[in-house]
């Protein structure tokens, strides 16, 4: 809403800054955009009147003016539209500063082969208007050549405000009005209607009938007849464009200047032009169809409330007008409506037609059922007053929707309690009857709301009232009382923080990427058909830059980061999100929701350095990583299986069971997934359930290190390729016994030492007890065992055996 | 086979050398300076030395045996001398390490730096802000992000029609069985507070509640829009909660996170779950409120929304508010990350960058 403080000057005295003045607006709920000073530095603008208008000889969208400027008449070139001869505009003289547009002065221009001396103004080059689709034009009662500052305020200061959707009232100059004055303990004065009815006839003859009256409290009609239609005065036409309107004609305008001024939408109908003279509201039949005045066709639905004729809508209630029913210059009678309708109707049909309206946005907010008759009156009043028009007698009025006062009750004490202030009842009274609220006092406050505040009804909203008013920054500051036990994260919460701290610690980057997901991503994924993660939850109304599902997997956000980084020449990636997906489910109300850790690397493992040579990352970076993470969480009881996805490279795929349930996979991408998402190079991807790893995370256990030395064993054997690691790794501690402490490969070799299709793996075995110092015979013991064991259950070959005090460094 | 290996076969196999074998072992590995292994070679392969006690023992061995016995002799005098050689070379090579460690190296050569990851910047932001509450008492809770109509308008005060919802563009959920119920009913929710109706529901005040989360409106992308956000809300339920311990608790808030010179200030706003309702400013840290371009001249930043959660709300959930009063505040982290960062554009949250994101 945009208050033209000039305007704003017709119902109070101001005499603060306007700056002051946005800063009490902004603390009492009124919120300030802008303040915005226009047509400051302008000069070398006049009245000019058009005296002939020719074609431009060598553009077709230009014309060519003469124009008069008082003393003289200058030829001028000019693009506007609406350019007619004899019309009054502003007219810029070379030399003129127009602050709008320009930081120098306007100079004599040669535009296409034509000299121009001069321009002519649209609203928004004049600084006074945002309208830019023509040339302004003015009243016919203005001095051809006067100084632009003489015939309009040119300066002003409008401030533009945000008003919130409790605050219709508020959508208005007097509602401006009564909060400065309320804020200000200023007067305030509504503006003065005085009108002089005529005893015409016309208005008998006029039938209203409000066929829906739940959507259409109140229905209140005036006739002014015989107008003639022209622009606006000035004054009005000013005012308008500082309020963001275009000015149309004197009597459209009047309708939009009683809507800024008091907050009731109006609409003009040409009465002519009603079939029957008769006003039906009604609900549209289905196939019914209405040309607004925007020039679109509206297919009208049941659900519609319109403006009827005796045939055919007329308008859509409290939106827009049709174009049938239109006020036009050859408009003489017109039928001014001022209606009250019901916000919801207002707000679903204005919804349907993406439609929104000055009136709209008011109606479906809840306008004052008691002011459509003021408004009437206002708009006759003004009607007459600028296109000579005569007032009919008297008004229809109907009013289904009459309810009786709203009365509420307010406990002084209740106020201050919640509020955590002092404020006697003296004042609380005087601030709400500065809102035009009426009190009767007693112990409580029994408080009638005046009809425009549709938005109090309770106790509550009173004390918001008195509150903001009051000043929000007069309320003292103080902290909660009570004591609380509960306080900190959950288990949960701690768990998920460890998690990610464990994986930044390995020198990942933690990563965040929209929860959304395409349904190509599937396809790239190769997902088959009715695979898990293809039970997608589907958005009703995607952005198209979202996509248009819920994300089942972290996948194809971290493969999106890939990208991104990958086009910035960030090649090497170890990154991870820990976040949720999103899996339809039948029966159930509500998407099945999980949090999950995605892992990726790509790239180089190291970063260069003069010391060290790098290499890429592989499936052990990986692994490693993601055994970190169980042993961070104290989960022993894990394993990883090969295993086959859609998305993973055949044989090079792992899923990760935690306590015997499936918690994820890791593994290499197929290439053709890498592809897909326009990706270099290898990529690693690890997806885990958080919850699972949650269930499953344990407590440390102190357990005795051991006092006595132990004893260090290498152990290389031979053993047939196909033969897991893991395998061979269960076999030693299944022999080992208690003693085996710890058992860790050391080395993994293929090639000519060894014959083909074998492979030779070393293993450290590191033997303690707990009792006493270790003798060779015990740990030869447990060896032999382990090595005949190798021998019977995977047909190995030792190939050595070295033995050293326990911590010695290892001889290769 | 190294030689220490071969001399401990050596050793099995001639019975004779074992103890001169298992001696010369011992003298070798107890050498520690080149003084020693001279004494050393001396004790044993010198003119007076073992090697030579074992040749004399071989020349009086019965004739079949000598061959043999000399030939083990030999090896016997070649693993050794190997095994000399090699210590020294070992103790050479220390006192070089020695010298060299007294020597200076150039240090500024780059250090190897293990790789070091991060903390997204809205994560950590989160964590600055759930922390400052814990500190007041506050516990942390989630909710589902694809949330009912019901808790994310209705409940909070929101009725269908209501007004309010114009102004945040809801992302709703298709239904598999459109025809079954209302099908807008599941929604992307639009903000965290549906949280709050969940915990009320689930328990009973007093109650002391932050809750982090990410929130879903169908806005415009731009510089300051995304189709997913980061919100924390929080609420606090009890016996006599009051606006000014609201006023209070935000003023603890922002000096923990801003700094402690920042002053608040609450501005009257709309919200349908609370009322009063209030948007909160803290005074702008880069100009210390005097104005400057990032809080475009008004010496104020608004970081977040607040207010007395409204008694409506309780009757959803079964309070009497005549009871228990609360108040709710929640804030747009991104906001705030770009405030306290001088970020301009919340899009760089998302892009991941990983220069963005080694930055903070
Ligand atoms: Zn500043």
């Amino acid at each position: 809403m945009k208050v033209s403080l000039e305007w704003l000057s017709e119902y109070l005295k101001l005499e603060v800054e306007p700056e002051e003045l946005a800063c009490m607006l902004d603390l009492s709920g009124t919120a300030v955009d802008r303040i915005i000073r226009i047509g400051t530095g302008l000069s070398g603008v006049v009245v000019g009147r058009v005296v002939e208008v020719q074609p431009h000889p060598n553009a077709d969208s230009l014309s060519v003016a003469h124009v008069e400027d008082g003393s003289n008449v200058r030829e001028v070139v000019c693009g506007a539209p609406n350019l007619v001869s004899g019309m009054r505009t502003a007219f810029a003289l070379p030399g003129a500063r127009l602050p709008a547009i320009s930081t120098s002065e306007l100079k004599r221009a040669n535009i296409r082969g034509v000299a121009s001396d001069g321009m002519l103004l649209s609203a928004a080059e004049l600084g006074i208007g945002e309208d830019t689709s023509g040339i302004i034009e003015l009243g016919q009662d203005v001095l051809v050549g006067a100084d632009i500052h003489d015939v309009l305020p040119v300066e002003d200061v409008v401030l533009d405000l945000e008003i919130t959707p409790n605050r219709p009232d508020c959508m208005s100059m007097i509602g401006i009005a009564r909060e400065i004055s309320a804020l200000l303990n200023l007067e305030f004065n509504y503006p003065e209607i005085e009108i002089i009815e005529d005893e015409s006839t016309y208005l008998d003859s006029v039938k209203v009938k409000v066929g829906a009256p739940g959507d259409c409290q109140r229905y209140t009609a005036r006739l002014v007849s015989d107008v003639k239609i022209s622009p606006s005065p000035s004054w009005m036409q000013r005012r308008l464009m500082a309020a963001g309107f275009r000015a149309i004609n004197n009597v459209v305008d009047v309708t939009n200047y009683v809507l800024v001024e008091l907050g009731q939408p109006l609409h003009a109908f040409d009465l002519e032009r009603i079939e029957g003279k008769t006003i039906i509201v009604r609900h549209a039949e289905r196939g019914e169809v209405i040309r607004t005045l925007d020039g679109e066709d509206r297919q009208l639905d049941e659900k519609s409330l319109v403006i009827a004729d005796s045939s055919n809508p007329v308008a859509i209630a409290g939106i827009m007008g049709g174009e049938n029913s239109e006020v036009t210059e050859q408009t003489k009678n017109v039928l001014i409506e001022s209606a009250c309708f019901e916000p919801t109707s207002i707000y679903l049909t204005s919804k349907r037609f993406g439609l929104r309206s000055e009136s709209s946005s008011r109606f479906e907010r809840g306008t004052d059922p008691i002011g459509t008759s003021r408004a009437a009156r206002r708009a006759a009043q003004l009607i007459s007053q600028i296109s000579g028009g005569r007032i009919a007698l008297g008004e229809i009025d109907i009013f289904p929707g009459k309810k009786e006062s709203i009365f509420v009750e307010l406990r002084p004490w209740r106020l201050n309690e919640l509020l955590g202030v002092e404020i006697s009842k003296t004042e609380i009274t005087n601030i709400l009857e500065r809102l035009e609220f009426k009190i009767s006092s007693g112990e409580t406050l029994n408080v009638e709301v005046p009809s425009f505040r549709r938005d109090i009804e309770r106790e509550i909203d009173l004390v918001e009232e008195v509150a903001r008013i009051f000043g929000y920054n007069k309320i003292p500051s103080d902290l909660p009382k009570g004591g609380r036990y509960e306080a900190g994260l959950s288990k949960t919460g701690k768990i998920e923080r460890e998690i990610s701290n464990i994986l930044i610690a390995q020198g990942l980057f933690e990563c965040i990427s929209p929860s959304f997901m395409q349904n190509l991503d599937l396809t790239r994924l190769r997902l088959p058909e009715g695979h898990a993660l293809t039970k997608v939850v589907t958005l009703l109304n995607p952005l198209s830059e979202t996509g248009e599902c819920m994300r089942t997997s972290l996948m194809p956000g971290l493969l999106k980061i890939v990208r991104h980084n990958q086009n910035r020449g960030n090649k090497d990636l170890a990154i991870f999100e820990t976040g949720r997906v999103f899996f339809s489910a039948e029966g159930n109300k509500l998407p099945i929701e999980m949090d999950c850790i995605g892992i990726l690397l790509s790239g180089m493992a190291s970063s260069q350095h003069w010391s060290v040579s790098q290499r890429e990352f592989d499936f052990f970076d990986l692994k490693g990583i993601v055994e970190n993470i169980l042993h961070t969480l104290f989960i022993g009881n894990y394993s990883l299986k090969k295993v086959e996805r859609p998305f993973l490279k055949s044989g090079r795929g792992s899923m990760l069971q935690v306590e015997g349930k499936d918690a994820g996979f890791l593994g290499e991408l197929k290439s053709e997934v890498v592809e897909a998402y326009d990706i270099k190079g290898h990529v690693y991807v690890a997806e885990i359930s958080t919850d699972c790893l949650i269930q499953a995370a344990g407590e440390p256990e102190h357990r005795e290190i051991g006092r006595f030395p132990g004893v260090k064993v290498d152990i290389s054997i031979i053993v047939d390729d196909g033969v897991e690691c893991e395998r061979v790794e269960n076999i030693i501690r299944a022999n080992g016994g208690e003693l085996l402490e710890s058992v860790s490969l050391f080395d993994l070799y293929k090639g000519t030492q060894i014959p083909d299709g074998m492979k030779s793996l070393a293993f450290s075995l590191e033997f303690r007890s707990f009792e006493r110092t270790l003798s060779d015979e015990d740990v030869n013991e447990r060896v032999d065992s382990i090595v005949s064991a190798l021998e019977r259950d995977v047909g190995a070959v030792l190939r050595k055996k070295d033995e050293g005090p326990s911590g010695s460094v290892r001889q290769n | 086979m190294g030689e220490l290996e071969r001399l401990r076969e050596l050793s099995r196999e001639n019975k004779s050398l074992k103890s001169v074998i298992e001696k010369s072992i011992s003298i070798i590995q107890g050498c520690s300076s080149l003084e020693d292994t001279r004494d050393a070679r001396i004790r044993i392969l010198g003119r007076k030395g073992m090697i030579t006690a074992v040749f004399e023992g071989i020349s009086k061995m019965p004739e079949d045996e000598r061959p043999a016995a000399g030939r083990a002799g030999n090896e016997f005098r070649t693993l050794v001398t190997a095994l000399l050689e090699e210590k020294e070379k070992e103790i050479e090579a220390s006192i070089h390490m020695e010298s060299r460690e007294l020597e200076g190296i150039d240090i500024t050569l780059p250090g190897r730096c293990p790789p070091l990851g991060k903390k997204h910047i809205l994560s950590k932001v989160i964590d600055d802000v759930v922390e400052i509450f814990i500190s007041l008492g506050y516990s942390v809770e989630t909710g589902p992000e694809v949330e009912l109509d019901y808790y994310n308008f209705e409940a909070l005060n929101t009725p269908a029609y209501h007004p309010a919802r114009s102004l945040q563009d809801t992302f709703y959920v298709k239904r598999s069985d459109p025809e079954r119920e209302e099908p807008d009913d599941i929604l992307l929710r639009t903000h965290t507070s549906p949280v709050q109706i969940r915990v009320m529901e689930s328990r009973k005040p007093p109650l002391y509640v932050i809750s982090p989360g990410k929130a879903y409106r169908k806005d415009e992308i731009d510089a300051t829009h995304t189709a997913m956000f980061f919100q924390v809300e929080g609420f606090a339920v009890d016996r006599g909660i009051t606006m000014a311990q609201l006023k209070g608790t935000l003023e603890v808030f922002a000096r923990k996170l801003f700094g402690s010179k920042r002053t608040v200030r609450l501005r009257p706003h709309f919200f349908p779950f609370t009322e009063p309702s209030a948007e909160v400013d803290v005074s702008c840290f880069a100009c210390d409120g005097a104005g400057c371009s990032i809080c475009k001249h008004s010496g104020w930043l608004e970081i977040l929304g607040c207010g007395m959660i409204d008694p409506n709300v309780f009757s959803h959930v079964g309070y009497d508010p005549e009871e228990f009063s609360g108040f709710a505040f929640g804030m747009g982290i991104e906001r705030i990350a770009m405030m306290k960062y001088g970020i301009e554009d919340m899009r760089y949250f998302y892009d991941d960058n990983i220069k963005f994101l080694s930055r903070f």
